[in-house]
Formats: C-alpha cells, sequence, structure tokens
C-alpha cells in the first residue's frame, strides 16, 4: 500500500484546485492496473470517489430542478418584467376602476367600483443592489488585496518575522462568520458613516453635480449602500489576498530573476509578476465577487433594506440575499415566496457564472507552473 | 437481567401512571406578538391544573393560521383576523371562531435630539410622512400641532418592518383609513411597498435603527417602546383627542368597538371612538373551530374551553403587567359568551368544572 499511496501522492500536493480533480480517477485507474492484490480496494475506492464526484453534480442538477420548479408561478406571472420592474409589492391593493377616459366607474347605486390588484413583484432593485454593492466592494478591495498578496510574496520573506502574522491574520479573516462582521457593521461602521464620515461628504458633495452619489436630501443612517459595500469589502479582503498570493508565487523565478537582469526597479519586476499572472489575479477578484454577491446577513444588517433604486450610496438599498433573508421566512402568500425563489434562482444563476469565469481563468487557460 | 426488570417498572409506572392522571395535551402555535402573555396564562393555569399540558410555538401569525387550517395545531395565535380566503381554505367563515384574548397598541417611535416636549402628531400627517411628502421635522403642518415646541430643522428618516408582521397590518390599516392617497398608492397588508425610508426586521430592528438615527420615526409595539425607553409619540384620535398609548387607552379603543361586535368578534380596533381611545390599537386572537370534535377527545375540547375561559377573566388581570391591555369588560362579556357557543360534535361542550 505504501507504494501505491507514494505513486498518488505527487498530483495530491499541488494545490486542491479544482483542475486536479479531473486527473485523479485516471491516476487511481493506472494503480488499479499495477497493484493486483490491492486492486479490489482500489477499485472501490475509486467507485466511492466516483460517486461522491456525481453525488455533488446531482446535488447541483437537484437544486437548480427544485428552484425552478418553485419560482415557475412567478416565472409564468411576471415573465420577462420581472427583470426590468422594480415593484416590489406583496399586498393586495385596492384600487377605484376606471373607464378608458380615466373616468371612475360607479355602479347602480352610485358607489365607486374597486379592483383589486394582485401582489407584484420585480428584482431590478435588488439585482442593482447587488450589482453596486459588489462594485463598491471590489473597488475598495482588490487594490488592498492584491496590496497584500504583493506584500507577503515580495516583501514579506525578507523581513521573516512580519510575514507569519500578516498571513495568518488575513486568512483568520476568512474564518469570521458573517454575523461578526454585520454586527460590527451595525455598531461600529454605520454609527462612524452616519456621524463623521457621511456628514462631511454630504456638505461637499451636494454641490458638485458628478459627486452627487455622495449625497442624499434624507436623512443620514449610516445604514446604506456604501456601509453594505464596505462591509462586503472587509469580507471578500482575505479570499482575494490569499488566492492572489498563490498566484503570485507561481509566477516562475525566472520571469522575476528575468527582468531584474534587464534592469528592471524593484517596483516594475513587480510589475512583470503582475502582468505574468493577470488571469489568476482576475479570476481571485470574480471569486470575490461571488462571494460578495452572495453574502447575505452581514448585508441584511446594514444596507436599510430599501427595495429601491437610489442614485446616492447613502440611500438605504437591498441586496438579492438580504431580500431572502428578510423576506422568505414570513413570506404571506405563495406568489411572494415563487417571487423570492425566483430571486434566489437569479442569484444561483449569477454566481455560478462568477465562478465558472473565475475557474476557466485561474485554472483552465494557462498552464499552471508547480509551486 | 437488570435492565429488563427496570424496564418492566417503568413500563409499569408509566401503565398506573396514566391511569391515574389521563393528561391533556393542548397543542397550539402562531403570533409572535402575544406570545409572552400566553406561556404566562400556560404555566398559571397549569399550576391550576397540573393534568393539562398546554404548548405554544410562536411562529408567526401565518403559521398559526397554516396550523389551524390543516389542524396541526389545536388552537392557533393570530395577530389579524383570518382573511376571506383563509377562512374559505379552513371551511368557510361560519366554522371559525376568533376570539380576541389582549390587545396591543403600535407607537410611533422618534430619535429627536435635543426636543424635550411631547411629540404631537395625527393620522393624515403620518400618512404623508411615510408617503415621503412630509420631508423635515419643522414642516409647518407638524409645527401647527405642535405648537410652542422649537422643532429641528432636519430630515424625518421613517423606519418601518421588511418582514411581514400583525405590526404592518394594523400600522398600514390604520393609516389607509386617514389618507385617501396612502389607501390608493400603498394601501394595507401584513407587508406592503413603502415608497421612503430604511427598513429594519422585527420590532427589535426597528427599533434598534430608531435608537441610532437622528431624526427617526418608526412604528413598533408599545412593549417595545416602553421595555427600550424610547419617546414615541402622542396621538390625535377620531374624536380630535391627543392621547397617549398605554394599557388603558388601548382597552378603551376595544371598548370603543364594542358595537361592531354583533356580527363576530374579530373587530377592528383602530381609529375608535371615546375620549381616551388611543387609535392605533387592534385585538390578537386565538383561533379555534366552532366545533371542537377535531380534537378527537371531548376531554381536550373541555380543557381548551375552560382554559380559554380563565384566559379571558382572570388571566386579564396578568396583561398590564406584560404591557398588553386587557379586554374591557363589555368585550370580555362578548367573548364569555363565544367561548359558550362551542360545541362537541354539535352538542355544547359540558361545561362542568374539571
Amino acid at each position: 500500500m505504501s507504494a501505491v499511496s507514494g505513486t498518488l501522492q505527487s498530483p495530491m500536493q499541488s494545490p486542491s484546485l479544482p483542475g486536479d480533480g479531473g486527473r485523479l480517477p485516471q491516476g487511481g485507474a493506472s494503480i488499479v492496473q499495477q497493484g493486483g492484490a490491492e486492486s479490489r480496494a482500489d477499485m472501490l475506492f475509486a467507485l466511492l470517489a466516483r460517486g461522491a464526484a456525481v453525488f455533488v453534480l446531482i446535488m447541483l442538477g437537484a437544486l437548480v430542478v427544485v428552484l425552478v420548479t418553485a419560482a415557475m408561478p412567478s416565472i409564468r406571472a411576471f415573465k420577462i418584467h420581472f427583470l426590468t420592474s422594480s415593484a416590489w409589492r406583496p399586498n393586495e391593493r385596492e384600487v377605484v376602476k376606471r373607464d378608458a377616459q380615466g373616468n371612475i366607474v360607479r355602479d347602480a347605486d352610485g358607489e365607486e367600483v374597486t379592483v383589486t390588484l394582485p401582489p407584484e413583484f420585480g428584482a431590478l432593485p435588488v439585482i442593482y443592489g447587488t450589482v453596486v454593492s459588489s462594485i463598491i466592494a471590489l473597488l475598495v478591495a482588490v487594490p488592498l488585496s492584491i496590496g497584500a498578496a504583493l506584500f507577503i510574496v515580495r516583501i514579506g520573506p525578507w523581513i521573516g518575522v512580519l510575514l507569519g502574522p500578516v498571513s495568518f491574520l488575513i486568512e483568520f479573516l476568512a474564518a469570521i462568520p458573517s454575523i461578526a462582521y454585520g454586527i460590527w457593521g451595525l455598531f461600529v461602521l454605520a454609527p462612524f458613516l452616519q456621524d463623521h464620515l457621511e456628514p462631511a461628504l454630504n456638505a461637499i458633495a451636494g454641490k458638485v453635480f458628478f459627486l452627487r452619489i455622495f449625497h442624499t436630501d434624507q436623512g443620514l443612517t449610516g445604514r446604506d449602500m456604501l456601509c453594505a459595500g464596505l462591509i462586503l469589502a472587509v469580507m471578500i479582503l482575505p479570499i482575494i489576498t490569499s488566492l492572489g498570493r498563490d498566484v503570485l508565487r507561481a509566477v516562475p523565478r525566472v520571469q522575476i530573476e528575468g527582468s531584474l537582469a534587464l534592469g528592471a526597479t524593484w517596483w516594475q519586476s513587480c510589475q512583470v509578476m503582475l502582468r505574468y499572472g493577470r488571469t489568476g489575479l482576475f479570476g481571485a477578484i470574480m471569486l470575490g465577487l461571488a462571494r460578495a454577491a452572495g453574502e447575505t446577513m452581514a448585508v441584511a444588517m446594514v444596507i436599510g433594506n430599501a427595495n429601491r433604486i437610489s442614485s446616492s450610496l447613502f440611500a438605504p438599498a437591498q441586496t438579492m440575499s438580504s431580500l431572502l433573508a428578510n423576506e422568505f421566512a414570513e413570506a404571506n402568500s405563495n406568489i411572494q415566496r415563487s417571487a423570492l425563489v425566483e430571486v434566489a434562482l437569479i442569484l444561483l444563476v449569477m454566481s455560478l457564472l462568477f465562478n465558472v469565469v473565475a475557474r476557466y481563468l485561474i485554472v483552465g487557460r494557462s498552464a499552471r507552473p508547480a509551486v | 437481567m437488570r435492565i429488563q426488570s427496570l424496564l418492566a417498572a417503568a413500563g409499569l409506572a408509566f401503565v398506573l401512571g396514566s391511569a391515574a392522571h389521563a393528561d391533556v395535551r393542548l397543542q397550539g402555535g402562531g403570533a409572535t406578538f402575544p406570545a409572552p402573555i400566553y406561556q404566562r396564562w400556560v404555566t398559571e393555569y397549569q399550576k391550576a391544573h397540573p393534568d393539562v399540558k398546554i404548548d405554544y410555538q410562536a411562529i408567526g401569525s401565518g403559521g398559526g393560521i397554516k396550523g389551524i387550517t390543516d389542524k396541526t395545531f389545536d388552537w392557533a395565535g393570530s395577530d389579524a383576523p383570518m382573511s376571506k380566503k383563509e377562512l374559505q381554505a379552513a371551511g368557510g367563515a361560519e366554522k371559525i371562531v376568533e376570539i380576541p384574548t389582549v390587545a396591543g397598541a403600535v407607537v410611533l417611535a422618534y430619535n429627536l435630539p435635543g426636543f424635550n416636549g411631547e411629540l404631537k402628531l395625527d393620522g393624515p400627517i403620518l400618512a404623508d410622512i411615510y408617503l415621503g411628502q412630509i420631508k423635515k421635522w419643522n414642516d409647518p403642518r407638524i409645527a401647527a400641532l405642535n405648537a410652542g415646541a422649537a422643532l429641528p430643522d432636519l430630515a424625518i428618516t421613517t423606519v418601518h418592518r421588511t418582514d411581514g408582521s400583525g405590526t404592518n397590518y394594523i400600522f398600514t390599516n390604520y393609516l389607509s383609513t386617514q389618507s385617501e392617497t396612502f389607501k390608493n398608492k400603498i394601501g394595507s397588508g401584513k407587508q406592503v411597498e413603502w415608497p421612503s425610508g430604511t427598513g429594519g426586521p422585527q420590532n427589535a430592528g426597528v427599533t434598534q435603527i430608531v435608537q441610532t438615527t437622528h431624526g427617526a420615526l418608526g412604528y413598533v409595539e408599545l412593549a417595545y417602546a416602553l421595555e427600550n425607553k424610547i419617546p414615541f409619540a402622542t396621538l390625535k384620535n377620531r374624536d380630535g383627542h391627543f392621547v397617549k398609548a398605554s394599557a388603558e387607552s388601548v382597552s378603551m379603543a376595544g371598548e370603543g368597538a364594542l358595537n361592531a361586535m354583533s356580527h363576530g368578534l374579530a373587530v377592528n380596533i383602530w381609529d375608535q371612538h371615546g375620549e381616551k381611545a388611543y387609535p392605533i390599537s387592534s385585538f390578537t386572537y386565538i383561533i379555534v373551530y366552532k366545533d371542537l370534535d377535531y380534537l378527537k377527545d371531548q376531554e381536550k375540547a373541555r380543557a381548551l374551553t375552560d382554559f380559554l375561559r380563565w384566559a379571558t377573566s382572570e388571566g386579564e388581570t396578568l396583561a398590564p403587567s406584560l404591557d398588553y391591555a386587557p379586554l374591557s369588560a363589555g368585550v370580555q362579556k362578548k367573548v364569555a359568551s363565544a367561548i359558550n357557543s362551542l360545541t362537541w360534535s354539535g352538542h355544547p361542550v359540558a361545561t362542568a368544572s374539571r
């Protein structure tokens, strides 16, 4: 068995990025032919491994099927308007009936005739909220995390004492439960934004046309798009940093030494590194984006929960996942539940796209050199 | 061998025990708002009736109505009476009895730094604030109600509940009676589409936002405002009196609605007449079927009616200590006759004391 496991180890020891998953079964199969006595155990193992892989696929398939089935009433009722409408009205509403000329319709006794409008749902404000809060998060997090990754790879090793704690702390950030970020956002970040940053920006930015996004005529609450974006930035920072670090470490020494030999300054050789790893870095950013788009509790706590599209970052908003967190438990009609499921479906498709693009960029295109 | 004899002993004890007390179990669930008083009632009632076990799961009004409709609950709690559709699903309005138990109030909590007086508001102004038409605290219409008070030049941040709730239902229904525009543009329900302001989950979420936001105005249950010591507004009622919400003023709103109770007990008590009636008041209900044979056991039916009768009479005295408004004397009488009308397979449930 030891000989067999020795053969097995080489593909497993490289960082377990998903591209490796595909290679494992073939490795297993070749071992089976060599092994002889242990072939039955190996075959069983290969079977189990394959079963596990298939099971994951079945789960994903089942998830999609369940979501689509549950979202069907909403898909049928609102069709494509679901993506373009900004209405989110869970209650039925009685309105006075009017004829084609706009006159109020009255019955025989002269009473106004009313019609009941059914609930109406549209996902545009939450899609907008998800996109904008994710963009804010990326704008803040990407420079910071690429910088941190560069530090770990290029500077850290030379000042050894710092490298350990910095690496550890960045990875530790990823392990903090999102509710903890939410509480921090609610009790520390939101009050700070409300009392200090936003009033200052509000006073200046209101006078300049292109800075209107930092201005609102409404009261400042600190629970708004900006706050959600900043919380998300903190949350996606560790994943982009640690993936970025792996990507930068994978840049062959030859590239760096080559550039230095050609007389590049330290910063120029860093540029070479970044350029060499750009698809991988982009993939890391996409994974960060997927996390930002799907993040729920922390966002629900600080975004202000208003299903509206507002040009101001200081206005409360809503993302897809915070909408689900807020409304699913107490949804009071089947069509509302169905509409919420459709939002979940859109979110799933979006995250899936982000992930697929990211994996393709990190793993698929460039042959990865060993670390 | 020892284990077997132990098991046998336990089995014997169980058989003997169940022969001695035929324990009655009543499963209820629903609205979260009245859960504290219901649990208190159960505790007190079980002291006198140790053989009756009553449970109440606070899972929300919607869950309660679902539970009683499919009869997984023996009794349900709901803040809103059942809608026409829900009644149909349960077999028709005449099959269901909705019993008011206590009343609650929705108050307008505010955060106005430097303002120490008593803020006065009325329904139409409130509707326009929530429609986003009145934007500043020093709006002339608010100032007119608060003559002499220095209201700040501060934007009003309205705060609403994001989850489906009885509080939303009461508040939007009240505002719909106050403003035609509100009724047409927003309407009423457990969850509506608010045109402005910011949202928080549940009473606690709204309270928290109001407490930390200068210029905020939010609606919460009276108990939450009292518990968190947030100031809340005095409201002008239907007869033009300014009334502060309290257990007493909410009970008076219930009394004001007494005349409307001839057809059923599920009446709305917002916007009632009366010098001391607080305008945004509402009952919370216990819902059972009129005929209790779905309980499968006459002993259970007897226990349930006995519990309900006790809760809505003697139990009411416990309400004010938990910040609920007890039923007024007139309403208690109506409720008692409704409980007496409950039947077991068509016959009145025996009222003999247990």
